[in-house]
Protein backbone atom coordinates (compact mmCIF):
# COMPACT_ATOMS: atom_id res chain seq x y z
CA UNK A 1 0.00 0.00 0.00
CA UNK A 2 1.34 3.17 -1.02
CA UNK A 3 0.52 6.83 -1.73
CA UNK A 4 -3.57 6.14 -2.47
CA UNK A 5 -3.06 7.97 -6.10
CA UNK A 6 -1.11 11.29 -4.24
CA UNK A 7 2.00 12.12 -4.23
CA UNK A 8 4.20 10.08 -3.02
CA UNK A 9 7.11 12.74 -2.22
CA UNK A 10 5.92 16.43 -1.74
CA UNK A 11 4.87 17.86 1.43
CA UNK A 12 1.77 15.92 3.08
CA UNK A 13 0.94 18.17 6.06
CA UNK A 14 1.32 22.08 5.90
CA UNK A 15 1.25 23.77 9.30
CA UNK A 16 1.67 26.95 9.07
CA UNK A 17 1.64 30.02 12.06
CA UNK A 18 -1.08 27.69 13.94
CA UNK A 19 -1.67 29.34 17.28
CA UNK A 20 -4.41 28.28 19.75
CA UNK A 21 -5.48 31.37 22.08
CA UNK A 22 -8.00 30.25 24.85
CA UNK A 23 -10.39 32.70 26.54
CA UNK A 24 -11.94 31.90 30.11
CA UNK A 25 -13.55 34.17 31.92
CA UNK A 26 -12.95 37.05 30.15
CA UNK A 27 -9.18 36.14 30.00
CA UNK A 28 -6.64 34.75 27.71
CA UNK A 29 -4.01 32.23 27.92
CA UNK A 30 -2.43 32.14 24.98
CA UNK A 31 -1.86 27.87 24.84
CA UNK A 32 0.47 27.59 21.41
CA UNK A 33 1.57 30.79 20.26
CA UNK A 34 2.81 30.02 16.41
CA UNK A 35 3.94 26.93 14.78
CA UNK A 36 5.08 26.13 11.54
CA UNK A 37 6.26 22.87 9.87
CA UNK A 38 5.96 20.64 6.74
CA UNK A 39 5.45 17.10 7.02
CA UNK A 40 6.35 14.51 3.99
CA UNK A 41 4.01 11.60 3.10
CA UNK A 42 5.37 8.12 4.91
CA UNK A 43 7.68 10.48 7.95
CA UNK A 44 6.73 9.92 11.47
CA UNK A 45 7.20 13.05 13.28
CA UNK A 46 7.05 13.22 17.26
CA UNK A 47 5.99 16.22 19.23
CA UNK A 48 8.03 16.43 22.64
CA UNK A 49 7.73 19.31 25.23
CA UNK A 50 7.89 19.95 28.92
CA UNK A 51 4.70 19.17 30.91
CA UNK A 52 1.42 20.80 30.22
CA UNK A 53 3.21 23.09 26.58
CA UNK A 54 -0.19 22.58 24.68
CA UNK A 55 0.95 19.05 22.83
CA UNK A 56 -2.33 17.71 23.21
CA UNK A 57 -4.16 21.09 22.12
CA UNK A 58 -1.53 21.01 18.89
CA UNK A 59 -3.22 17.23 17.59
CA UNK A 60 -6.70 18.34 18.38
CA UNK A 61 -6.03 21.39 16.15
CA UNK A 62 -4.73 19.64 13.06
CA UNK A 63 -7.35 16.34 13.89
CA UNK A 64 -9.80 19.79 13.54
CA UNK A 65 -11.61 18.91 16.69
CA UNK A 66 -11.02 22.29 18.29
CA UNK A 67 -10.70 25.61 15.84
CA UNK A 68 -7.30 27.28 15.68
CA UNK A 69 -7.18 31.02 16.47
CA UNK A 70 -4.25 32.15 14.38
CA UNK A 71 -2.75 29.74 11.35
CA UNK A 72 -3.52 27.04 8.98
CA UNK A 73 -3.37 23.36 8.76
CA UNK A 74 -3.58 21.80 5.03
CA UNK A 75 -3.45 18.33 3.94
CA UNK A 76 -2.38 18.38 0.46
CA UNK A 77 -3.92 22.04 -0.03
CA UNK A 78 -7.36 20.77 1.90
CA UNK A 79 -7.39 23.10 4.79
CA UNK A 80 -8.41 20.78 8.30
CA UNK A 81 -10.94 22.90 9.92
CA UNK A 82 -13.29 20.07 10.47
CA UNK A 83 -12.10 16.52 11.48
CA UNK A 84 -11.98 13.89 9.27
CA UNK A 85 -11.23 10.19 7.92
CA UNK A 86 -7.86 11.72 6.29
CA UNK A 87 -6.87 12.33 9.89
CA UNK A 88 -7.18 9.27 12.29
CA UNK A 89 -6.75 9.42 15.97
CA UNK A 90 -5.42 7.48 18.66
CA UNK A 91 -5.54 8.03 21.87
CA UNK A 92 -3.55 7.49 25.31
CA UNK A 93 -6.74 5.82 26.79
CA UNK A 94 -7.60 4.01 23.86
CA UNK A 95 -11.49 5.26 23.73
CA UNK A 96 -12.56 2.54 22.11
CA UNK A 97 -16.66 1.78 22.82
CA UNK A 98 -16.43 -0.70 25.33
CA UNK A 99 -20.15 -1.87 23.91
CA UNK A 100 -18.76 -3.28 20.42
CA UNK A 101 -17.21 -6.43 20.14
CA UNK A 102 -13.17 -5.68 18.12
CA UNK A 103 -13.99 -6.45 15.23
CA UNK A 104 -17.10 -3.63 15.38
CA UNK A 105 -14.56 -1.09 16.78
CA UNK A 106 -12.03 -1.92 13.94
CA UNK A 107 -15.35 -1.81 11.43
CA UNK A 108 -16.45 1.71 12.86
CA UNK A 109 -15.27 4.09 10.47
CA UNK A 110 -16.32 1.71 7.33
CA UNK A 111 -20.12 1.87 8.91
CA UNK A 112 -19.90 5.71 8.98
CA UNK A 113 -18.02 5.92 5.48
CA UNK A 114 -21.16 3.34 4.81
CA UNK A 115 -19.24 0.35 3.35
CA UNK A 116 -21.19 -2.19 2.43
CA UNK A 117 -21.19 -5.24 4.92
CA UNK A 118 -19.22 -7.63 3.23
CA UNK A 119 -16.30 -5.29 1.97
CA UNK A 120 -16.67 -3.85 6.07
CA UNK A 121 -15.46 -7.55 7.32
CA UNK A 122 -12.80 -8.42 4.95
CA UNK A 123 -11.14 -4.78 5.27
CA UNK A 124 -11.57 -5.03 8.96
CA UNK A 125 -10.01 -8.54 9.34
CA UNK A 126 -7.32 -7.45 6.91
CA UNK A 127 -6.68 -4.67 9.85
CA UNK A 128 -7.11 -7.29 12.82
CA UNK A 129 -4.53 -9.54 11.19
CA UNK A 130 -1.72 -6.65 11.13
CA UNK A 131 -2.43 -5.97 14.49
CA UNK A 132 -2.12 -9.73 15.30
CA UNK A 133 -5.39 -9.77 17.06
CA UNK A 134 -7.10 -12.50 14.42
CA UNK A 135 -7.82 -14.34 17.95
CA UNK A 136 -9.82 -11.97 19.80
CA UNK A 137 -11.96 -10.51 16.87
CA UNK A 138 -15.05 -10.92 18.46
CA UNK A 139 -13.72 -10.95 21.82
CA UNK A 140 -15.22 -7.75 24.48
CA UNK A 141 -12.86 -5.25 24.65
CA UNK A 142 -12.98 -5.18 28.59
CA UNK A 143 -11.56 -8.73 28.20
CA UNK A 144 -8.68 -7.24 26.49
CA UNK A 145 -5.40 -6.10 28.02
CA UNK A 146 -3.90 -3.09 27.70
CA UNK A 147 -1.46 -3.45 24.77
CA UNK A 148 -4.23 -5.28 23.00
CA UNK A 149 -6.64 -2.59 23.37
CA UNK A 150 -4.03 -0.08 21.89
CA UNK A 151 -3.61 -2.06 19.08
CA UNK A 152 -6.80 -2.05 18.38
CA UNK A 153 -7.18 1.11 18.12
CA UNK A 154 -4.20 1.51 15.86
CA UNK A 155 -6.47 -1.01 13.61
CA UNK A 156 -9.39 1.00 13.92
CA UNK A 157 -7.74 4.15 12.88
CA UNK A 158 -5.44 2.71 9.69
CA UNK A 159 -8.68 0.35 8.26
CA UNK A 160 -9.92 3.54 6.66
CA UNK A 161 -6.83 4.87 5.27
CA UNK A 162 -5.97 8.04 6.86
CA UNK A 163 -3.78 10.18 5.09
CA UNK A 164 -2.56 10.82 8.74
CA UNK A 165 -2.67 9.22 11.98
CA UNK A 166 -2.44 11.40 14.57
CA UNK A 167 -1.20 9.33 18.31
CA UNK A 168 -1.49 11.32 21.72
CA UNK A 169 0.55 9.65 23.71
CA UNK A 170 -0.66 6.38 22.50
CA UNK A 171 1.28 3.63 24.85
CA UNK A 172 1.57 6.38 27.65
CA UNK A 173 -1.09 3.85 29.70
CA UNK A 174 0.75 0.80 29.26
CA UNK A 175 3.12 -0.51 31.05
CA UNK A 176 6.86 0.03 30.14
CA UNK A 177 7.41 -3.78 29.00
CA UNK A 178 4.50 -3.69 26.93
CA UNK A 179 5.35 0.17 25.57
CA UNK A 180 8.42 -0.84 24.43
CA UNK A 181 7.05 -4.05 22.81
CA UNK A 182 3.98 -1.97 21.38
CA UNK A 183 6.85 0.25 19.94
CA UNK A 184 8.29 -2.49 18.14
CA UNK A 185 5.07 -3.67 16.71
CA UNK A 186 4.26 0.13 15.47
CA UNK A 187 7.21 0.16 13.38
CA UNK A 188 6.22 -3.74 11.92
CA UNK A 189 2.48 -2.21 11.30
CA UNK A 190 4.29 1.23 9.65
CA UNK A 191 6.45 -0.64 7.94
CA UNK A 192 3.92 -2.64 5.95
CA UNK A 193 1.49 0.82 5.31
CA UNK A 194 3.90 3.59 4.50
CA UNK A 195 1.79 5.57 6.72
CA UNK A 196 2.12 9.33 8.08
CA UNK A 197 2.09 9.58 11.23
CA UNK A 198 2.22 12.61 13.71
CA UNK A 199 3.05 11.04 17.42
CA UNK A 200 2.82 12.98 20.61
CA UNK A 201 5.05 11.60 23.66
CA UNK A 202 6.25 12.27 27.07
CA UNK A 203 8.77 9.53 26.54
CA UNK A 204 12.40 11.04 24.80
CA UNK A 205 13.57 7.35 24.08
CA UNK A 206 10.21 6.56 22.96
CA UNK A 207 10.71 9.39 20.28
CA UNK A 208 13.96 8.52 19.24
CA UNK A 209 13.32 5.21 18.92
CA UNK A 210 10.32 5.60 16.69
CA UNK A 211 10.77 8.80 15.02
CA UNK A 212 12.41 10.56 11.45
CA UNK A 213 12.22 13.74 13.24
CA UNK A 214 11.38 14.94 16.44
CA UNK A 215 9.99 18.52 16.88
CA UNK A 216 10.78 19.76 20.83
CA UNK A 217 8.50 22.11 22.00
CA UNK A 218 8.85 25.17 24.33
CA UNK A 219 6.58 25.53 27.37
CA UNK A 220 3.32 27.67 26.89
CA UNK A 221 2.88 29.84 25.00
CA UNK A 222 4.07 26.73 22.76
CA UNK A 223 6.81 27.51 19.38
CA UNK A 224 9.25 24.90 18.16
CA UNK A 225 12.36 25.12 20.06
CA UNK A 226 14.20 22.59 17.86
CA UNK A 227 13.52 20.12 15.17
CA UNK A 228 15.88 16.95 15.22
CA UNK A 229 16.73 14.93 11.94
CA UNK A 230 17.48 11.16 12.98
CA UNK A 231 18.26 9.26 9.51
CA UNK A 232 19.03 5.81 11.88
CA UNK A 233 18.03 2.48 10.64
CA UNK A 234 15.37 0.70 12.35
CA UNK A 235 14.99 -1.27 14.65
CA UNK A 236 17.61 1.18 16.68
CA UNK A 237 19.88 0.09 19.51
CA UNK A 238 18.55 1.93 22.30
CA UNK A 239 21.70 0.85 24.26
CA UNK A 240 23.88 2.47 21.32
CA UNK A 241 26.08 5.48 21.87
CA UNK A 242 24.48 8.24 19.57
CA UNK A 243 21.06 7.29 20.92
CA UNK A 244 22.27 8.06 24.47
CA UNK A 245 23.60 11.20 23.60
CA UNK A 246 20.87 12.47 22.10
CA UNK A 247 18.40 11.15 24.64
CA UNK A 248 20.57 12.64 27.12
CA UNK A 249 20.21 16.34 25.61
CA UNK A 250 16.75 16.46 24.71
CA UNK A 251 16.11 15.27 28.54
CA UNK A 252 18.56 18.35 29.97
CA UNK A 253 16.47 21.16 27.97
CA UNK A 254 13.34 19.06 29.06
CA UNK A 255 14.43 19.30 32.79
CA UNK A 256 15.63 23.10 32.34
CA UNK A 257 12.44 23.85 31.39
CA UNK A 258 10.06 21.89 33.62
CA UNK A 259 12.34 23.34 36.55
CA UNK A 260 11.96 26.85 35.15
CA UNK A 261 7.83 26.65 35.32
CA UNK A 262 7.61 25.37 38.38
CA UNK B 1 -30.65 -18.55 52.22
CA UNK B 2 -30.59 -15.10 53.96
CA UNK B 3 -33.13 -13.92 51.46
CA UNK B 4 -36.04 -16.42 52.54
CA UNK B 5 -34.90 -16.30 56.38
CA UNK B 6 -36.13 -12.52 55.85
CA UNK B 7 -38.96 -13.52 54.19
CA UNK B 8 -40.05 -16.02 57.45
CA UNK B 9 -39.55 -12.92 59.41
CA UNK B 10 -41.49 -10.88 57.71
CA UNK B 11 -44.39 -13.34 57.92
CA UNK B 12 -43.64 -13.49 61.83
CA UNK B 13 -43.71 -9.59 61.86
CA UNK B 14 -46.83 -9.38 60.32
CA UNK B 15 -48.46 -12.58 62.25
CA UNK B 16 -47.20 -10.67 65.47
CA UNK B 17 -48.48 -7.91 64.61
CA UNK B 18 -52.04 -8.68 63.09
CA UNK B 19 -52.38 -10.99 66.71
CA UNK B 20 -51.34 -7.67 68.65
CA UNK B 21 -53.70 -4.76 66.83
CA UNK B 22 -56.81 -6.46 65.62
CA UNK B 23 -57.56 -9.53 63.53
CA UNK B 24 -60.40 -8.19 62.10
CA UNK B 25 -58.28 -5.51 60.05
CA UNK B 26 -55.59 -6.56 60.00
CA UNK B 27 -55.93 -10.48 59.25
CA UNK B 28 -53.17 -12.85 59.16
CA UNK B 29 -51.10 -14.66 56.84
CA UNK B 30 -52.82 -17.97 56.58
CA UNK B 31 -56.25 -16.17 57.15
CA UNK B 32 -55.01 -13.89 53.72
CA UNK B 33 -53.64 -16.71 51.94
CA UNK B 34 -56.82 -18.58 52.01
CA UNK B 35 -58.69 -15.23 50.65
CA UNK B 36 -56.00 -15.21 48.40
CA UNK B 37 -56.93 -18.71 46.93
CA UNK B 38 -60.58 -18.55 47.16
CA UNK B 39 -60.13 -15.10 45.07
CA UNK B 40 -58.45 -16.99 42.11
CA UNK B 41 -61.08 -20.11 42.47
CA UNK B 42 -63.90 -17.50 41.90
CA UNK B 43 -63.08 -14.30 41.86
CA UNK B 44 -63.96 -11.34 43.62
CA UNK B 45 -66.87 -11.71 45.85
CA UNK B 46 -68.60 -8.94 45.63
CA UNK B 47 -68.58 -8.41 41.84
CA UNK B 48 -67.65 -11.75 40.79
CA UNK B 49 -65.46 -10.51 38.50
CA UNK B 50 -62.11 -12.38 38.11
CA UNK B 51 -59.32 -11.22 39.71
CA UNK B 52 -57.59 -11.85 36.45
CA UNK B 53 -59.36 -8.58 34.96
CA UNK B 54 -58.49 -6.48 37.63
CA UNK B 55 -54.81 -7.30 36.93
CA UNK B 56 -55.08 -6.90 33.55
CA UNK B 57 -56.77 -3.87 33.70
CA UNK B 58 -54.03 -2.05 36.32
CA UNK B 59 -51.40 -3.84 34.11
CA UNK B 60 -52.51 -2.27 30.77
CA UNK B 61 -52.61 0.98 32.03
CA UNK B 62 -49.35 0.69 33.51
CA UNK B 63 -47.62 -0.86 30.26
CA UNK B 64 -49.15 2.46 28.41
CA UNK B 65 -48.02 4.65 31.15
CA UNK B 66 -45.06 3.57 30.64
CA UNK B 67 -44.53 3.32 27.17
CA UNK B 68 -45.76 6.83 26.53
CA UNK B 69 -42.85 7.83 29.37
CA UNK B 70 -39.92 6.01 27.79
CA UNK B 71 -40.62 7.15 24.07
CA UNK B 72 -40.75 10.35 25.61
CA UNK B 73 -38.76 10.43 28.16
CA UNK B 74 -35.28 8.45 25.79
CA UNK B 75 -35.24 11.04 23.00
CA UNK B 76 -35.68 14.23 25.40
CA UNK B 77 -33.03 13.11 27.48
CA UNK B 78 -30.86 12.63 24.70
CA UNK B 79 -31.39 16.43 23.28
CA UNK B 80 -31.48 17.39 26.88
CA UNK B 81 -27.91 15.63 27.61
CA UNK B 82 -26.24 16.68 24.30
CA UNK B 83 -27.34 20.40 24.43
CA UNK B 84 -26.11 22.16 27.39
CA UNK B 85 -28.15 25.45 27.13
CA UNK B 86 -31.35 23.48 26.56
CA UNK B 87 -30.85 21.26 29.55
CA UNK B 88 -29.92 24.69 31.50
CA UNK B 89 -33.16 26.20 30.69
CA UNK B 90 -35.17 23.03 31.07
CA UNK B 91 -34.01 21.15 34.39
CA UNK B 92 -34.83 24.27 37.14
CA UNK B 93 -38.93 23.57 35.81
CA UNK B 94 -37.61 19.80 36.32
CA UNK B 95 -36.62 20.40 39.69
CA UNK B 96 -39.65 22.36 40.59
CA UNK B 97 -41.98 19.24 39.39
CA UNK B 98 -40.05 16.58 40.13
CA UNK B 99 -40.37 16.37 44.03
CA UNK B 100 -44.30 16.56 43.99
CA UNK B 101 -45.99 12.86 44.26
CA UNK B 102 -47.56 11.88 41.19
CA UNK B 103 -50.76 10.89 42.61
CA UNK B 104 -51.37 14.23 43.46
CA UNK B 105 -51.86 14.89 39.74
CA UNK B 106 -54.28 12.43 39.79
CA UNK B 107 -57.84 14.44 40.53
CA UNK B 108 -56.57 16.94 37.99
CA UNK B 109 -55.53 13.87 35.35
CA UNK B 110 -59.19 12.11 35.86
CA UNK B 111 -60.89 15.01 35.68
CA UNK B 112 -58.83 16.42 32.25
CA UNK B 113 -58.60 13.10 30.91
CA UNK B 114 -61.25 10.69 32.31
CA UNK B 115 -61.10 7.63 34.43
CA UNK B 116 -58.96 5.42 31.50
CA UNK B 117 -56.08 7.95 30.61
CA UNK B 118 -56.11 9.83 33.68
CA UNK B 119 -54.56 7.14 35.58
CA UNK B 120 -52.23 6.36 32.77
CA UNK B 121 -50.98 10.15 33.42
CA UNK B 122 -50.04 9.52 36.68
CA UNK B 123 -48.16 6.56 35.86
CA UNK B 124 -46.19 8.54 33.11
CA UNK B 125 -44.99 10.85 35.90
CA UNK B 126 -44.16 8.67 38.34
CA UNK B 127 -41.83 6.88 35.31
CA UNK B 128 -40.86 10.06 33.64
CA UNK B 129 -38.98 11.91 35.85
CA UNK B 130 -36.27 9.26 36.67
CA UNK B 131 -36.34 7.81 33.26
CA UNK B 132 -35.13 11.05 32.17
CA UNK B 133 -32.68 11.61 34.93
CA UNK B 134 -30.71 8.57 34.02
CA UNK B 135 -30.64 9.39 30.34
CA UNK B 136 -29.36 12.84 30.76
CA UNK B 137 -27.11 11.85 33.30
CA UNK B 138 -25.74 9.25 30.96
CA UNK B 139 -25.10 11.25 28.28
CA UNK B 140 -23.24 13.75 30.42
CA UNK B 141 -21.39 10.58 31.49
CA UNK B 142 -20.14 10.00 28.01
CA UNK B 143 -16.22 9.85 27.65
CA UNK B 144 -15.41 12.80 24.96
CA UNK B 145 -12.91 10.90 23.43
CA UNK B 146 -15.68 8.54 22.28
CA UNK B 147 -16.92 11.45 20.71
CA UNK B 148 -13.90 13.33 19.36
CA UNK B 149 -12.69 9.15 18.03
CA UNK B 150 -15.95 8.69 16.04
CA UNK B 151 -15.50 12.34 14.70
CA UNK B 152 -12.12 12.07 13.57
CA UNK B 153 -13.80 8.47 11.67
CA UNK B 154 -15.63 10.97 9.57
CA UNK B 155 -18.73 10.95 11.61
CA UNK B 156 -21.42 13.68 11.09
CA UNK B 157 -23.31 14.90 14.09
CA UNK B 158 -25.95 12.32 13.32
CA UNK B 159 -23.57 9.58 12.86
CA UNK B 160 -22.39 10.67 16.26
CA UNK B 161 -25.47 10.79 17.96
CA UNK B 162 -26.51 6.98 16.56
CA UNK B 163 -23.06 5.39 17.03
CA UNK B 164 -22.03 6.66 20.32
CA UNK B 165 -24.90 8.52 22.33
CA UNK B 166 -27.51 6.56 22.08
CA UNK B 167 -25.59 3.25 22.42
CA UNK B 168 -23.79 4.42 25.35
CA UNK B 169 -26.90 6.21 27.56
CA UNK B 170 -28.76 2.40 27.50
CA UNK B 171 -27.21 0.85 30.53
CA UNK B 172 -28.40 4.35 31.77
CA UNK B 173 -31.59 4.19 30.32
CA UNK B 174 -32.24 0.98 31.80
CA UNK B 175 -31.29 1.76 35.58
CA UNK B 176 -33.61 4.54 35.02
CA UNK B 177 -36.36 1.93 33.58
CA UNK B 178 -35.43 -0.07 37.17
CA UNK B 179 -35.85 3.13 39.25
CA UNK B 180 -39.20 4.47 37.01
CA UNK B 181 -41.22 0.93 37.18
CA UNK B 182 -40.85 0.77 41.59
CA UNK B 183 -41.81 4.48 41.21
CA UNK B 184 -44.84 3.53 38.02
CA UNK B 185 -45.92 0.88 40.33
CA UNK B 186 -46.64 2.51 42.95
CA UNK B 187 -48.41 5.47 41.42
CA UNK B 188 -50.83 2.96 39.34
CA UNK B 189 -52.18 1.21 42.57
CA UNK B 190 -52.34 4.67 44.46
CA UNK B 191 -54.42 6.35 41.10
CA UNK B 192 -56.78 3.64 40.86
CA UNK B 193 -57.75 3.63 44.50
CA UNK B 194 -58.21 7.34 43.71
CA UNK B 195 -60.17 7.53 40.56
CA UNK B 196 -61.15 4.25 38.62
CA UNK B 197 -64.65 3.30 38.37
CA UNK B 198 -63.36 0.72 35.37
CA UNK B 199 -61.06 -1.84 37.40
CA UNK B 200 -57.46 -2.24 38.41
CA UNK B 201 -56.19 -3.62 41.68
CA UNK B 202 -56.53 -0.27 43.47
CA UNK B 203 -60.28 -0.10 42.57
CA UNK B 204 -60.69 -3.58 44.06
CA UNK B 205 -58.73 -3.10 47.42
CA UNK B 206 -60.78 -0.12 48.28
CA UNK B 207 -64.30 -2.16 47.08
CA UNK B 208 -62.63 -4.78 49.49
CA UNK B 209 -62.21 -2.31 52.31
CA UNK B 210 -65.86 -0.13 52.18
CA UNK B 211 -67.26 -3.62 52.78
CA UNK B 212 -65.02 -4.19 55.47
CA UNK B 213 -63.53 -7.55 54.22
CA UNK B 214 -59.87 -7.57 55.32
CA UNK B 215 -58.57 -10.61 54.04
CA UNK B 216 -60.11 -8.90 50.73
CA UNK B 217 -57.76 -5.56 50.98
CA UNK B 218 -54.61 -7.97 51.94
CA UNK B 219 -54.93 -10.24 49.26
CA UNK B 220 -55.22 -7.50 46.82
CA UNK B 221 -51.89 -6.05 48.52
CA UNK B 222 -50.16 -9.10 48.32
CA UNK B 223 -50.55 -9.35 44.65
CA UNK B 224 -49.83 -5.83 43.99
CA UNK B 225 -46.15 -6.96 46.25
CA UNK B 226 -46.01 -9.84 44.10
CA UNK B 227 -46.20 -8.13 40.80
CA UNK B 228 -43.84 -5.32 41.63
CA UNK B 229 -41.31 -7.77 42.93
CA UNK B 230 -41.74 -9.55 39.03
CA UNK B 231 -41.63 -6.09 37.08
CA UNK B 232 -38.82 -4.63 39.03
CA UNK B 233 -37.01 -7.83 39.36
CA UNK B 234 -37.15 -8.68 35.85
CA UNK B 235 -36.12 -5.22 34.57
CA UNK B 236 -33.03 -5.33 37.51
CA UNK B 237 -31.86 -8.43 35.39
CA UNK B 238 -32.37 -6.89 32.28
CA UNK B 239 -29.99 -3.85 33.49
CA UNK B 240 -27.34 -6.04 34.80
CA UNK B 241 -26.79 -8.59 32.07
CA UNK B 242 -26.98 -5.61 29.35
CA UNK B 243 -24.70 -2.93 31.19
CA UNK B 244 -22.19 -6.06 30.99
CA UNK B 245 -22.93 -7.36 28.13
CA UNK B 246 -22.23 -3.78 27.22
CA UNK B 247 -18.99 -3.66 29.15
CA UNK B 248 -20.31 -0.28 30.71
CA UNK B 249 -20.68 0.07 34.42
CA UNK B 250 -23.88 2.36 34.62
Amino acid sequence: MTDHGKDDTGTRILIDGLGKTYRRDGKDTEAIEDISLEIRQGELVSFIGPSGCGKTTLLKLIAGLIPPTGGTVEIDGRSCTTPGADRGMVFQDFALLPWRSVRKNVELGLEIAGVPKAERRERAENYIKLVGLEKFADSKVYELSGGMKQRVAIARSLVVRPDVVLMDEPFGALDAQTRNIMQAQLIDILGSTDQTIIFITHSVDEAIYLSDRIVVLTKRPTTIREIIDIPWERPRDRSAPEFNVLKKRILDYLEKENVMEN
Amino acid sequence: MLAAVSLVLLLLLWQFLSVLIDRTVVPTPLETWDALVELFRIGDPMSGRSVWTYIRSSLGTFLKGFVLAFAVAFPLGLILGYSKILRELVEPAFEVLRPIAPVAWAPVFVVLLGYVLGPMMVVFVGIFFPLITSVIFGVTKIDPNWIDATRTLGATRIQTFVKVYIPSSIPYLMNGVKTGLGIGWMCIVSAELYASPVGGLGFFISNQAQVGYWPGVFAGIVIIGILGIITVGLSDYLHKTLSKRMGMDA
